[in-house]
């Protein structure tokens, strides 16, 4: 079966094949001369034990005689041996690699048995290795931790000895549950998950008996202390100057809730109900409840007890109730922040909550954030050793009345929760104590009646009621006002939307509050207050120089919604409701500050929108960033993301107006429950896509090759559509239909001439895609369009150049009316990029342009094509800068986002289409160049007459959106300041939706570069005669 | 050691992360990279999740330590742990299986949502020597690995074909971001790999 000959010829040191039973005998001899290490043998140690493992795992895969040899001669005790006398980390350390080598591939089950067997591995466990050695500590965690791996019903006595209550592999371990090195600590964490998922009951009850007490008492001592630390790094770095250590706090906090949870989750009761009761008792409570009320009073004389600041505890907290769902825990602590007080941190959380009759098997501890009164390593060692078991009286085991609950502990839907767990948690209100009554009533005389509520003042006695008692709630509550800015009010949002969105908090103790109250006496009653605070939250968004941040605001919108409507219906009052309205008036006045015919605008808007649609605030990844602890900032040199911070110079100022309006925007129409039909600008329904076919008789159709940088070359015919260009190939079944090939919007087309070539056009179109994701920076299409003569492809240049205005203008418009605008802001058409960027700094001078250089609009804020993150254009507001500032990074782009999708497959498609037969020129009769000049609309404030906005287009059997009508002619852009905007009162803006506001003019803080112009791009305008395109099919 | 350990000597973890079935040869890269001794001859795979090697940058001593990962995907926190301990990260794909290619995305997406921003990450071809079997061409993994920014090399755990540079490559990579300061060097870990292990 195997050799006694090498077969490879090499054998230097190795006698025979390495991989025979052969081999394994001489190394075992090799062993038994060498029993005692010196420096001499060192090396061949450590060989003979990397070959050991090599062929041990072969003959575990190919000839058992060779494992059978290992145990018969008890080789592993050689390895024990060699460990026991101080042979150094060199040896050591390939000794434990080997084992872990070897304990890793044995697939045959009755090999692993018989290594685990002679209790060789647990000696090896619990040899005091020298730790200190980094390298040592490394591969003895790995080692143990790969053992872990291997365990379930049947090994898991090998480790666990049930006659001697002894646990090595778990016990040891846990020793390095707090180790420096946080790979150490992973590795223990996966230990003790991979112990804990075995169903062992007895292994399970000495887990809990034994060590569950100490080692989880040490945990949340250590985690305790982590978040010490973490507010210490907020408290001195308000210059956002440690940002690395405070985000390795940050997820360090996070990896040890998803640890907890881990935990919980796996549901062993027994071991539960001890971690609750040490959570609560021992760290959430004491530490982190007890510091939401740091800041309530600013004279608080200097607090000894341990504790955080209130924005750092609402951080964590949030943290809390967004990552861990484990009922009992979780329940407990909302209802001490929704409805407790004071008395929580002297009488614990049982007292409190005896409705919540699993509190009662959890709160035995007293609250208190202090040390465990030994190490781990010592509690272990007297818990093991002797026979009291000094956790059993401390908690007392109430099992039967947990089975209910944790049942639900599975359930994500909080509705679920409360129907399922019908037994528990209702009768967990049915049994309610008088004080526990008492909070109810307060509660409920906090939600207001459906009707409307005059004056909407939160001083009123029910609101006060609604707060009384109840110091957490009130400090979450307060801290929603922005009075500075939203620093701690964004967590505060956070802390209410994570309670309102945990599985396991039950909705019965959020009714009213976070959500419509679904009782039968309060039906649809909400909290006025809070409806109040967030409403106070969106309007002051709407202010100029606010200091509301983006995800505030969204955060405001969405805890408003889910607080006052439920399946799709408002019950929002009316005068709440009014104030949302004159909200939204404010943030249109405030975006109309910004509209501009500025080429920039429209690509901003339609950014904006996208990436809004596409990336929606996810709450759970905001926890995760620790940026937001420190103090809000507005540069973007910290690197912190827009709607993390406040806006830096005026384009980030136009962006967020652009934000702000689409929010409210998107609020007041849900609330009205009617939907949204006007964004975004292009519908892609509307749009010609890759494959369409389409009716081409009667369009206007140009022959032309494309010829690709790669070098590809296909022959197509060019459509010009309102606002797309279309490369299309005739459709081989129907005369006089194309299959479209490639589409792109004409807005974001590039055209220049060939100096060369006067047939050729180099055409590029660019991608839209927000600037956020701008990864991909390739342009959609980018090639060179030959023609067939001359003629020709002067009229394609002419038709592009103009359909690119006319596509942009359109939207413009659109734009206009989205904001209520009348005709007197008419946007001018840009010509496109390139030529502002060849004319910006040349001559600029023709006739047309005269407006961009009046007084106060000359303002070249953007560069139009400048894409380079963290470039800086100098700032033109003299006179709210002071001279030297950086101002507006400049990251616009100038090619503009719409919907993505369908680019990347659109290339290669057209590139593995056939090839057309080239018609023959004289079939694709040219349109009359000199026809129909018209004045063109926008350029000097004529508008253009809805007629010209037809082209081939309307031929297509598709159907096109429907664009405004155009206003009539105004004067454009007359400085104004801004208008002054009325500082906000819930009454002022409820008048204040009856007026009609005046749409505030271009105003000089705001105004965007007035583009030059370039003369003769319009020339030819569109014709009204046209001669239909002839396709020759093939 | 002949050289006096520098003291300002670091740990370098890096994990490795299976993204799907296995096979890439991650074990094989690890072995060949922290013990010459087991290269995939004789057909003998030797599944092995840690590793330790000290190498030598601007005659500083890092120790770099390798994590394989694969296999520990039960807890979401320690996958999370682990690549948020981890300074690089190698992610490994066979060039002659091009399914383990098509899963980069999901697993670069993954690793990114619960890795320090700052992660080195390095893309590996590993099989470099089946040239006869190749099914992804070397420029797609260059693309892909500009694409997203990533270093990119292609390997042979067999032939021992840049598995050195692989790492060390990496690890140097690391280092100019601990000196540049990204790193925080109170943090313990100053250069963990994940080998992901693209599997
Ligand atoms: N030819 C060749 N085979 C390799 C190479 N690397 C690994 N293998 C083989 O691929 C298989 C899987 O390798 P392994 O390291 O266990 O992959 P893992 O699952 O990613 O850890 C084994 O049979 C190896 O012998 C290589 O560079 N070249
Ligand atoms: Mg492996």
């Amino acid at each position: 079966m195997f050799r006694s000959r090498s077969w490879f010829g090499s054998g230097l040191w190795k006698p025979k094949n390495p991989h025979s039973l052969e081999h394994l005998k001489y190394l075992y001899n090799v062993l038994a001369k060498n029993q005692i290490v010196s420096e001499n043998n060192r090396g061949l140690l450590v060989e003979t034990l990397r070959s050991i493992a090599e062929i041990l795992i072969w003959g575990d895969q190919n000839d058992s005689s060779v494992f059978d040899f290992f145990l018969e001669k008890n080789m592993l005790s050689f390895f024990f041996k060699i460990m026991k006398q101080k042979c150094g980390s060199y040896v050591c350390v390939q000794l434990l690699q080997t084992l872990n080598i070897l304990f890793e591939n044995i697939r045959n089950e009755t090999s692993l048995y018989y290594l685990l067997s002679n209790n060789h591995v647990n000696s090896i466990i619990v040899h005091k290795f020298d730790f200190s050695d980094e390298e040592v500590m490394a591969y003895y965690i790995s080692f143990l931790k790969t053992l872990s791996l291997k365990l379930n019903a049947h090994t898991i006595h090998f480790f666990y000895n049930e006659h001697t209550n002894d646990f090595p592999l778990y016990t040891e371990a846990i020793k390095f549950f707090n180790h420096p090195e946080s790979m150490v600590r992973i590795a223990v964490r996966t230990l003790t998950l991979n112990v804990y998922r075995v169903e062992d009951k007895s292994m399970l009850k000495f887990i809990r008996d034994k060590t569950a007490a100490p080692y989880f008492s040490n945990l949340v001592w250590f985690i305790g202390n982590h978040i010490l630390e973490l507010d210490t790094c907020v408290r001195n770095d308000a210059d956002h100057q440690s940002q690395n250590r405070l985000s390795d706090l940050v997820a360090e906090h996070l990896d040890h809730l998803h640890y907890l949870n881990d935990i919980l989750s796996l549901d062993i009761e027994d071991l539960n109900q001890v971690l609750t009761d040490h959570l609560l008792n021992k760290l959430l409570i004491p530490l982190y409840v007890y510091s939401l009320t740091k800041r309530r009073r600013h004279s608080q004389l200097e607090d000894t007890k341990p504790h955080v600041s209130s924005v750092v505890s609402l951080f964590l907290l949030s943290q809390v109730f967004l990552i861990i769902t484990h009922v009992p825990l979780v329940y407990v602590l909302a209802s001490i922040i929704l409805t407790g007080d004071m008395d929580i941190f002297s009488q614990g959380a049982s007292e409190n909550l005896v409705s919540y009759r699993v509190a009662q098997g959890t709160a035995t501890i007293k609250p208190g954030f202090v040390a465990p009164t030994e190490t781990l390593e010592k509690s272990l060692e007297s818990s093991t050793t002797c026979s009291i078991d000094s956790t059993e009286h401390e908690t007392p085991q109430h099992a039967e009345c947990e089975t209910g609950m944790d049942t639900q502990v599975g359930d994500s839907e909080p509705s679920a929760v409360a129907e399922d767990g019908t037994v528990d948690s209702i009768e967990a209100y049915v049994n309610i104590t008088d004080e526990e009554k008492e909070q109810r009533l307060a509660l409920e005389s906090g939600v207001a009646p459906p009707l409307p509520l005059a004056g909407t003042s939160s001083g009123n006695s029910s609101q006060q009621q609604f707060l009384a008692n109840k110091p957490f709630l009130e400090m979450i509550v307060n801290t929603l006002q922005c009075s500075e800015n939203d620093y701690a009010a964004l967590f505060a949002l956070c802390l209410l939307y994570a309670l309102g969105h945990n599985p396991g908090v039950n909705r019965d103790l959020l009714d009213g509050i976070l959500f419509l109250s679904g009782r039968e006496s309060t039906k649809h009653w909400y909290s006025t207050l809070l409806a109040e605070r967030l409403i106070r939250i969106i309007s002051t968004s709407c202010q100029p120089n606010c200091r509301v941040r983006l995800v505030t605001l969204e955060l405001s919108i969405r805890l408003l919604t889910q607080l006052v409507m439920k399946n799709g219906q408002s019950y929002l009052h009316d005068a709440h409701l009014a104030a949302v309205e004159g909200a939204k008036e404010e943030s249109t006045c405030l975006l109309r500050n910004f509209y501009k015919s500025e080429e920039i605008f429209l690509d901003m808007f339609e950014d904006e929108y996208s990436e809004m649609q596409k990336r929606p605030l996810n709450v759970e990844w905001l926890m995760m960033d620790s940026n937001i602890l420190l103090p809000p900032t507005g540069t973007p040199m910290t690197g912190i993301e827009f709607s993390k911070r406040l806006p830096c110079g005026e384009v980030e100022r136009a962006r967020r107006a652009i934000r702000v309006f689409f929010l409210i925007r998107e609020l007041s129409l849900m609330l009205a429950m009617e939907p949204e039909t006007q964004l975004p600008l292009t519908n892609p329904q509307s749009c010609v896509h890759v494959n369409n076919v389409l009716d081409l008789n009667n369009s206007d159709l140009i022959a032309c090759t494309v010829a690709t940088k790669e070098g590809s070359k296909i022959r197509r015919f060019l459509v010009i559509d309102v606002i797309q260009l279309i490369l299309v190939e005739p459709d081989t079944r129907r005369l006089g239909w194309g299959v479209a090939k490639f589409v792109g919007f004409l807005q974001d087309i590039e055209v220049t001439g060939d100096k060369d070539d006067s047939r050729c056009l180099h055409i590029t179109i660019h991608r839209p895609l927000p600037s956020g994701s701008s990864t991909n920076r390739v342009p959609l299409l980018s090639a060179r369009f030959i023609f067939d003569d001359h003629i020709r492809c002067m009229a394609a240049k002419q038709r592009l150049t103009k359909g690119r205005i006319k596509a942009r203008q359109k939207k413009m418009h659109m734009i206009a009316r989205l904001l209520d605008l009348p005709s007197n802001v008419q946007p001018c058409p840009s010509p496109p990029a390139y030529t502002v960027l060849a004319h910006r700094h040349s001559d600029g001078t023709n006739s047309r342009s005269r407006l961009a250089r009046e007084p106060g609009h000359h303002r070249p804020l953007f560069t139009a094509n400048n894409k380079v993150p963290g470039f800086a254009t100098v700032a033109m507001r003299r006179e709210s800068l002071p001279p030297g500032r950086m101002a507006s990074p400049a990251k616009i782009r100038s090619d503009s986002q719409e919907r993505h999708a369908r680019n990347g497959h659109v290339v290669r498609s057209r590139e593995g289409s056939p090839r057309l037969p080239r018609p023959r020129s004289e079939e694709i009769p040219l349109e009359d160049m000199g026809s129909k000049h018209k004045p063109r609309s926008g350029v000097s404030g004529t508008p253009s007459p809805p007629t010209e906005v037809n082209n081939g287009a309307s031929q297509f059997p598709l159907k096109r959106p429907s664009f405004p009508s155009l206003y009539p002619p105004a004067p454009v852009g007359t400085p104004e300041p801004p208008s002054p905007v009325a500082v906000s009162t819930l009454e002022s803006q409820v008048a204040e939706v009856e007026t009609e506001r005046p749409p505030a003019p271009p105003s000089e803080e705001t105004s965007f570069t007035q583009m030059p112009f370039e003369n003769g791009v319009l020339d030819k305008e569109d014709r009204k005669t046209r001669r239909r395109g002839m396709v020759e099919t093939v | 050691m002949e050289s006096q350990p520098n003291k300002q000597t670091g740990w370098c973890n890096g994990i490795a992360v299976d993204l799907y079935s296995g096979g890439v040869g991650k074990s094989c890269l690890l072995l060949q990279f922290t013990d010459k001794r087991f290269q995939p001859v004789h057909d003998l795979t030797i599944g092995v999740e840690f590793g330790a090697r000290m190498i030598t940058i601007d005659g500083k001593q890092i120790k770099l330590q390798i994590w394989d990962t694969a296999g520990q995907e039960a807890f979401r926190s320690i996958t999370r742990s682990y690549y948020r301990g981890a300074a690089g990260a190698l992610l490994v794909y066979d060039i002659t299986r091009r399914e383990t290619f098509n899963h980069l995305t999901t697993w670069l997406e993954d690793a990114r949502q619960h890795s320090n921003s700052n992660m080195v990450i390095m893309l590996i071809g590993n099989k470099s020597d089946l040239e006869s079997r190749r099914e992804v061409k070397k420029e797609e993994g260059e693309a892909f690995a500009r694409e997203h920014g990533l270093i990119f090399m292609e390997t042979s755990a067999k032939t021992a074909a840049n598995v050195e540079e692989a790492f060390i490559n990496t690890a140097k990579e690391i280092y100019e971001k601990i000196q540049e300061g990204v790193f925080d060097i109170n943090n313990e870990v100053c250069c963990t790999f994940l080998l992901n292990l693209a599997s």
